[in-house]
């Protein structure tokens, strides 16, 4: 799977490759295979360590219910850490999710609720609008030459701005008063309602919509010749550039594509709150930019992808779930998160033979 | 050469910090097992039990204690974290068990908590705050799977006429203090007015006034108000400008603590704090400090107590599970406070208040004689 234009990435690193090989090859052969099998295993298996933990010790854990509505709770996340992960694939990192998640929320019920537009619009207008912020983040990132991060930390702030232009800062909400004194004529259609309410046998939809992502994004990334070259970008650009890639185009679609998985995360927001709520999305981006990075660290291979992503988004699922059950107090579940992370940066960084290829700190 | 040491020693340290970080989260999952049902906080403020005589009905006879969940919109601030201490303190003295899930004001956290909590087992839902649109199917997705569900100010009668609904009495408090007002400036007397349209506790606040200043005959010689990030400092400039333009008013009604607030120092920047007396609603310590300090206009305020409140939607929720509640909604009454009571008694907070005004308990609402009623 390893990619030979990736590997080359090491020399830029401040410890060469080759020295690190030399101190593991020295070492005795079982301490380094237990290492090899943390640094490759040790976050699955705390993931589901805590689940067990969590089942055996509170018996409402243990409902089926509980578990999908655990999954429903981590979807939104998931979906929007994988437009993360994208960015992070070449190199970069989206800080600008989280507003466009929040932006889907209230244009969608603008579309519906102002417009008396049915689902399927609101729908169509959401993802668009999505695309186009990932749009303006790739110009201004890849015509214009500004850093990733503090392109999208700028349209990260215009957005949560200019969102509530339209609105007059109020949440949208049926049978709301507009600005002319008129009242709104539209409501959330059952359809759109339906994006978070509805099931697929006992499965919700939102998680059948992750997985599906899950299954696309994984296929891209590393099946396709698209994805591939996208890894290679991130790995080394300038690398990538003289084997003749044109480096632009990938930061920019990866850019677009983070936009529009922003915009489906914040559809299964809106449907799930079923108001215009202007403070949806708010918390999100330090949570999906968190699982991404637990991502990089799964099956130790650290770099950022698809099914990383997701195992992150169940594991915070579970913590967060398991510690509400257990009654543990909100200012708790932060350091928690917060530790889990710090753990998954260690696997990736600290522990592992080979060297992350995702270092943020290249990113300026 | 020395490379490789420092990446040996790089090793050492970090596999330190890992084994660190382990024993931190194992000790973290070891307190766990101390509380039983998730009284991870210590209680801020411990209940007085009171006696209980009567048979404890079904469900609560059996062996198996009562589960219930609380899903909160928002648990943080004063005024949540004292509601939640009360609902844990009857919680307790009935015997049940409480889970509390806090969606710290992410109403789409507040819609996946109230489905994981169905599907918990618990025998009947407290819904504490949130919006109608987010909460009413999935309120009605409780009902249908048989569990009681009690809500506190959430505006769901229309869409759930089956779940029972409790709210502060926000006409009761609003008659409490403005029947006070009346009779300290009497009728035909310009008045101002500072309150906030549009949210839901305000504008029954607001029914009340516009009658009361009917009767009166009061010339409402001022209306502003607004609600910001920082109401208090905001509304201060709004009255002070409203009191520069319209000398002469007797006194002035600001239905919430903060816009009350806001007014009296506006009041108190004009110098005429001896002329206008000024009606609020709540209270809190810092406003118990407000209303008694050296010439405060603020001479009266209406107020609940927020233990007490918790408290009480746990009453109804045990009543509901008893099927001893008649009605499908429970408003609880205010208790009217005056600047004299605070400074005869030497009222510097809370505690000492509850201790004056008994009532704040509210022990008789939502009661029955198998029910320990706590009180704070």
């Amino acid at each position: 799977m390893a990619l030979p234009e990736v590997d080359g990435s090491g020399a830029k690193q401040t410890a060469p490759g080759p020295d690190k090989q030399a101190v593991a090859v020295a070492r005795p052969s079982t301490g380094a295979g237990v290492r090899e099998f943390a640094v490759r295993y040790g976050f699955i298996a705390i993931t589901v360590g805590l689940f067990v933990f969590f089942a055996v010790s509170e018996e409402s854990f243990r409902q089926p219910s509980t578990l999908f509505s655990m999954l429903k709770f981590a979807s939104v996340v998931a979906v929007v850490g994988l437009g993360v992960t994208l960015t992070m694939v070449v190199g970069g990192l989206d800080l600008s999710v989280g507003s466009v998640a929040g932006m889907s929320v209230t244009i969608s019920a603008m579309a519906m609720v102002f417009y008396a537009q049915v689902g399927g619009v609101a729908i169509a207008v959401v993802l668009l609008a999505g695309a186009l912020v990932g749009a303006l983040n790739a110009l201004l990132i890849v015509v214009l030459r500004i850093p990733d991060l503090l392109a999208t930390l700028a349209s990260m702030f215009v957005i949560m701005g200019l969102k509530l232009v339209p609105v007059d800062g109020q949440s949208v909400s049926s049978g709301m008063v507009l600005r002319d004194g008129s009242v709104a004529p539209g409501r959330f259609t059952p359809d759109f309602l339906a994006i978070d309410r509805a099931f697929l046998g006992p499965v919700p939809l939102p998680v059948v919509i992750v997985g599906l992502l899950a299954v696309g994004t994984w296929f891209f990334l590393n099946r396709t010749r698209w994805g591939r070259l996208m890894y290679a970008v991130g790995a080394n650009p300038e690398a990538a550039r003289l084997a003749g890639v044109r480096v632009g185009r990938y930061r920019a679609l990866a850019y677009v594509l983070s936009g529009v998985f922003a915009a489906i995360g914040g559809l299964i927001l809106s449907s799930r709150i079923g108001q215009g709520d202007i403070s949806a999305g708010n918390s999100l981006l330090l949570d999906a930019v968190a699982v991404a990075l637990v991502g990089t660290s799964v099956l130790g291979l650290g770099r950022p992808n698809a099914w990383g992503t997701i195992l992150g988004a169940v594991l915070i699922g579970i913590l967060i779930t398991g510690l509400t059950i257990t009654g543990f107090p909100y200012y708790g579940q932060d350091i928690v998160k917060g530790i889990v992370l710090l753990l998954a940066l260690l696997f990736s960084f600290t522990l592992s033979r080979r060297r992350s290829r995702y270092a943020p700190a290249a990113v300026i | 050469m020395s490379k490789t040491t420092l990446v040996t020693r790089g090793r050492a340290t970090a596999r330190a910090v890992a084994a660190l970080l382990g024993s931190a989260l194992l000790l973290a999952a070891c307190s766990q097992d101390l509380g039983p049902s998730g009284s991870a906080a210590p209680p801020p403020e411990t209940a007085a039990v009171g006696e209980a005589t009567g048979q404890k009905p079904a469900p609560f006879d059996g062996a198996e204690p009562v589960k219930i969940a609380i899903v909160q919109n928002s648990g943080a601030g004063d005024y949540f974290q004292q509601w939640t201490n009360g609902a844990r303190q009857q919680a307790q003295a009935l015997g049940m068990e409480i889970q509390v899930y806090d969606a710290q004001a992410d109403n789409a956290r507040q819609a996946t908590d109230m489905q994981t909590a169905i599907g918990s087992g618990v025998d009947a839902i407290i819904v504490d705050h949130g919006q109608s649109d987010t909460m009413c199917p999935l309120i009605n997705d409780g009902l249908t799977a048989g569990l009681p569900v009690v809500i506190y100010d959430v505006e769901i009668s229309a869409c759930a006429p089956e779940a029972v609904e409790t709210a502060q009495d926000d006409a009761n408090l609003a008659s409490l203090i403005l029947d006070k007002m009346s009779e300290d400036i009497g009728p035909n007397q310009p008045v101002g007015y500072v309150n906030v349209l549009g949210i839901a506790p305000l504008d029954r606040r607001n029914a009340v006034w516009e009658q009361v200043r009917a009767q009166n005959a009061w010339d409402q010689k001022f209306f502003v108000g607004e609600f910001t990030n920082s109401v208090a400092t905001d509304n201060a400039q709004l009255v002070d400008a409203a009191l520069k333009a319209n000398p002469g008013v007797a006194g002035i009604f600001a239905p919430y603590d903060e816009l009350t607030k806001g007014t009296v120092s506006a009041v108190q920047q004009n110098n005429l704090q001896s002329q206008i007396k000024v009606y609020g609603v709540d209270i809190s310590t810092a406003d118990i400090e407000v209303m008694t300090a050296e010439g405060s206009p603020w001479v009266a305020t209406a107020t609940t107590d927020p233990n007490a409140i918790g408290a009480a939607v746990v009453r109804v929720t045990a009543l509901e599970l008893a099927e001893q509640l008649d009605s499908r909604e429970v408003v609880f009454p205010g208790t009217l406070v005056t600047q004299d009571l605070l400074k005869q008694n030497g009222i510097q907070n809370l505690d000492q208040l509850r201790a004056k005004l008994p009532e704040l308990n509210m022990t008789g609402v939502a009661t029955a004689d198998w029910i320990p009623v706590v009180s704070f």
